[in-house]
Order: structure tokens, then sequence, then C-alpha cells
């Protein structure tokens, strides 16, 4: 019999019980080489193979099968392949060998890229994503794929899904910047700004020995989302953030720190300005919509600064004081900032006052003993896993053998203690 | 292509769930590779995204649509042209944009319902905002005219001074669910005698 069709029959024979699936994968790990010299007489074959019952075989040929570049028309009849794979594949199989099955939801996410149909690839790498992820707090590599799709395809609250669940478990630092700068990304475009922030803040102080390109990308979203959303910025990091991004992030990003010094002036006129003269250079940045944001956030930050000061204001010394044109258009921002629940007041349109109030939340309903309660029960969560975390550590082999040996070298009681017993 | 699912939705008027309901469904079929977007029911989609007050999500749709269906078919445009003055949060323009076009039957339920919800909305806004305001802005916010808009705020208790065409709000009294969960007041407690001791 031909190898290719013994290895077939094989495949059909090794696919019910858990022993015989996994000598099936040593076969097909010691068949890869031979498969892939020979990708063209592949596809033909898969018509053979039930992909929901041979997963694994059907994984390895198809995996084999798909090379790169392709043409259109070819990427037209392998994508409907993948697809059904996808959704028709054993997980527990699948699961064996990660790798390929990465690489073949990559191979998707390219073609659907080539035939200008991003969209083609956004549900079928969900099913992918939930079916290679043994659990919730895992972060897989096909994270950021399908993160990257949802831009593409402009599915931004189908992304907001997988952005709900908190991450913990990470293989590959460049999974998780690419999940955290695409993932902040669709926050930005769904105006969810506290999670942006989150999200950005991860990859500008996560560990890095070399500064890459998606922690400079961050850092830009980063200055940009915290003036939108604390009308501020601080250039400094956080001490635990890596000191190659303490020291050198800031170079990269100088047109931003200064919009961000601009901003903190408090004039419209000049920040107006400041964009306006480099509007080239966020423009290229692809962030220049983000930057007009930041801008007309700083009418909503020069009123909330006025109900500091005021109990009532009218709305042409509104008007005056924040640089808007009319009393019309001061009552039009403050009556925006009333539904979006940024600012607490009542508007007097008959004597053309506004009256500024105090937030009406008593921290006494229901919903808000709910609120607090699942917050303490997250944070305990949280702190029972940092526990368990540093549990581990402290057992750990390499970090022991470290940390002793630099208690040797410096702490002198570890030295008395025996020349004592000596004597 | 099979809309049983979003006609369902439409009959039975659940209108708040069309908006997932359209989103999956369109996921579906793109990824199944069918070609939907000539027959895909835009105006619907886009409508069901501003019934759940979800703009951004209304606006990526619109970018994602062909422009020859953008130019080809006149009523989508004028969903979006709703969706532009929500954006620009013109509150008047939304009204003035729904009477703006000749709905088909299909929409019209959809479009009332909406139109309905905004109004209310509008009311809820104007009662949480004003303290006084004119006749003529109650009428613009509201999308009807200054008597019916008079007639309306009356019946909710505000008062009218005919002299300056000003409208005093009534504030209602925000009416909260205040009784607790004897348990959760107990965890709440542990919490805290935890931290003291």
């Amino acid at each position: 019999m031909e190898p290719l069709q013994a290895l077939i029959t094989q495949i059909q024979g090794l696919s019910s019980s858990a022993s015989d699936i996994s000598r099936l994968h040593s076969i097909l790990k010691q068949a890869d080489s031979s498969l892939r010299s020979d990708p063209d007489r592949l596809s033909p074959l898969l018509s053979n193979l039930d992909p929901s019952l041979h997963s694994l075989g059907f994984l390895f040929i198809l995996e084999a099968s798909l090379v790169f570049p392709v043409s259109k028309q070819q990427a037209e009849i392998s994508v409907p392949i993948i697809t059904r794979f996808i959704s028709a594949c054993s997980a527990e199989q699948i699961r064996l060998a990660p790798d390929k099955f990465i690489s073949v939801c990559k191979t998707l996410k390219d073609q659907v890229t080539l035939l200008e149909a991003p969209i083609r690839g956004v549900a079928p790498m969900l099913t992918a994503l939930r079916k290679l992820q043994v659990s919730t707090e895992r972060l897989t590599p096909l994270h950021s794929e399908f993160l990257l799709l949802c831009l593409l395809a402009k599915c931004y609250k189908t992304g907001l899904s997988i952005l709900e669940d908190d991450i913990f478990e990470v293989d590959q630092p460049r999974d998780l910047f690419l999940y955290c700068y695409y993932g902040g990304m669709i926050c930005i475009g769904q105006k969810h700004f506290p999670k942006a922030l989150d999200l950005l803040h991860n990859v500008v102080t996560a560990p890095m020995s070399t500064l890459n390109a998606i922690a400079v990308e961050a850092y830009k979203k980063y200055i940009l989302v915290s003036l939108i959303r604390h009308g501020q910025f601080s250039t400094s990091l956080p001490k635990y953030s890596s000191s190659v991004a303490q020291r050198n992030l800031k170079n990269f990003c100088q047109p931003y720190i200064e919009l961000a010094n601009s901003y903190g002036t408090g004039k419209i006129a000049e920040l107006e300005e400041y964009v306006q003269a480099n509007t080239n250079k966020f423009e290229s940045d692809n962030n220049l919509g983000l930057v007009k944001q930041v801008v007309s956030s700083m009418y909503k930050r020069n009123i909330q600064r006025l109900t500091q000061t005021y109990l009532t204001l009218s709305l042409q010394d509104i008007a005056n004081t924040v640089q808007l044109n009319s009393p019309k258009g001061a009552e039009m921002h403050v009556l925006q900032m009333i539904q979006d629940g940024e600012i607490y007041a009542t508007i007097n349109q008959k004597d053309g006052m506004v009256r500024f109030l105090e937030d009406p939340e008593q921290y006494k309903t229901c919903e808000m003993i709910e609120h607090i309660d699942s917050s303490i029960q997250r944070v305990m969560a949280l702190s029972r896993k940092l526990a368990t975390m540093d549990e581990q550590i402290s057992c750990d082999h390499l970090y022991l053998s470290k940390a002793g040996r630099e208690r040797q070298r410096y702490d002198f009681d570890d030295f008395d203690v025996p020349t004592r017993f000596n004597i | 292509m099979d809309l049983t699912t979003v006609t369902v939705a439409l009959a039975s008027k659940s209108y708040d769930k069309l908006a997932d309901i359209c989103d999956n469904l369109m996921l579906q079929v793109a990824a199944e590779g069918i070609s939907y977007q000539e027959e895909w029911p835009y105006s619907i989609h886009l409508l069901s995204h501003f019934y759940v007050n979800d703009i951004t999500s209304a606006r990526f749709l619109w970018k994602s649509i062909p422009s020859s269906i953008k130019e080809s078919q006149p009523e989508v445009t004028a969903v979006w042209k709703i969706g532009q003055q929500l954006w620009l949060r013109d509150y008047a323009g939304v009204h003035e944009a729904i009477r703006g076009f000749d709905w088909s039957q299909d929409l019209q339920g959809l479009v009332a319902a909406f139109s309905e919800l905004y109004t209310r909305k509008m009311f809820q806004l104007l009662l949480s905002a004003y303290s006084t305001i004119s006749i003529q802005d109650t009428a613009l916010f509201l999308g009807m005219n200054e008597e019916d808009a008079t007639n309306y705020v009356l019946q909710q208790g505000w008062t009218v001074d005919h002299a300056s065409q000003m409208l005093t709000v009534k504030k209602q009294p925000i009416v909260t669910e205040q009784k607790l969960d004897p348990s959760k007041l107990q965890r709440l407690t542990e919490y805290v005698f935890h931290l003291e001791h």
C-alpha cells in the first residue's frame, strides 16, 4: 500500500480511545516531514477523514497541505475547509497538537485578510480560541488574532466579549503585548476608556528586556486615553515597570508628551494650535481621531473644574471661562455631561444659570451593596491567587538557588552561626 | 440566507434582543462564506443598535456597508441619518430624521418603537437636567409641536408660565429599592470584623 494511503488508514483506525490517539500522535509526528514534501497531494485525502472523529489526523494533514502565499482562488477553496474543521473538530484531540492548530488558525486569518473579508474569520476564530483554551484565565496566541480580525472587520462589540475574562496565565510575552494592545483599541472604539486604559497600562508596564514597537504604540494611545479619561498624564511609570520602558518610552513619543503638557495648561486655543501644527505626525500614527477626542474632552475638563469652585454660575460665564462661543453652546455641553453622569447639575433656562450639585449617591441602595460585595469578592480571589503564586515561587528551584547564593554573599548572620558552633 | 430569527424577534417586538441576534447571525453567515451583503437587513440592524443605545456599534456597522448598497438603498441611508444625529447629539435632529422618511412596512414598527423610547429618554433627560426650560426647547427635545409638548409635561406635574413661555420642571422622587438582604449585610459585617482584628 502507498504510504499516504496507509497513513489515512491508520488515522481512521486509531482515532477512538485515548491510548490509540497517543499512538497515532507519534506516528503523525514521524510522518510530518514527509507530508510536507508533497503538499499538493494532501487536500484530496481530507475527504476520506471526518473532522470531528479524526480531528488529530485531519489537523496534521490540513496543516501540511496549507502553503503560503496562495492566490485568491486557492484561498476561496481552503477557507471553507478550515472553517468547517474548526467548528467540527474535537477539542481534546486538537489540544494534543496546539502548535499545528494555531498554525492552521493563523493561516485562516491570513487568507481571509487576503480575500479582504476579515469578517469571515471572526466567528471561526472565536470558536477555535474557546476550543484551544483549557481555562478562560489562560491566554492563547489566538486571542490577539481574534481581536485583530474584529478590528479589521469592525466587529468591535464582538471583540469585547473575550476582554471580560481576566487573564492570569501567559506563555509568550508577545501574545500578551498584542492582546492588550488590540484589546485597548477595541475598547477605545467602543469608548470604554477605563478598560482601555487598563489594557494599555498592562502593555507599557509589562516586563521587557528590550523596547518593542507594540509598547511604543501602546504608550502613545495610553497618553491620549489618560488625557480623555483623567484629564492629566504623568510621565513617570510605576516602579514595577521595566527600566527599559521607564528610560526610553518617552523618547519615542515626544509629540504626545508635548500634547499632554499643552493639555495641562488648560488653554484650548494653545492645544488646538499644537494639534494643528502636528496633524501629520498624529495622522501617520493613525491617532488623529483619538487626538481630536482629547481636544474636545478639554471643554468637559474645564467645566468639571468649575464645579469644584462654584455652586451656581451663569451659562454666559461658563461659555467665557471655557472658551465656548455662546451660552447655548455651554448649555449643550453641560447637558451632555449630565446625560453621561460626568457632572451633577441643573440648568435654569429662565435665569440662564447652572446650579452644581453633589453626587446624589448615598451608598445605601441594594445595588451599591451588591457592587461593594462583588468588588471585595474579586479582590479576595485575586489575593488568594497572589498568595499561591508567591508560594510556588518560593518553592521554585531556580529561584531558591539564586536567592540562596545572594543571601550568602550579603548576610553576615549566615556566616556567624557556624563559627559560633565550632567554638 | 435564513433570517427567521430576525423576523421572529421583530414580530414578537423583542427589539432589545435584536442587536445581538443580528450581530451573531451576520458573523455566522459570513463564516459560511455566503455573500450576504446584498440581502442583509442593514436598516433593521442599524436601528437595533440605536434601540439599545449602542451608537458606536451602529457607526462601525455603517462603515462596513459597501458603498454600492449605501447608494442603491435609500432607506439604509435614511436610517443612518438618525444615527448621525444621535452621534452628534443633535436631539431635535433625531426626531426630524425619523419624520423625514417614509419608512417601509417592515421597518415602521421598529422605527415607531425607537421613536417612543427616544422621546421617553429625552423626557427623563430634561427631568434630570433642568429646573426651568422654555416651551420651545421642550418641544424640540420631545419632537412634538409646542402645544403637544406642553400638554405632555403638564400631565407629569410640570407647571407653565405663559408670560415668559417657561416650564418649571417637577422633579419626581427617585424610588430605589432599599430593602437589604440580611445575609449581604452579615457578609459585609464579617469583612469589616476581619479587617479590624
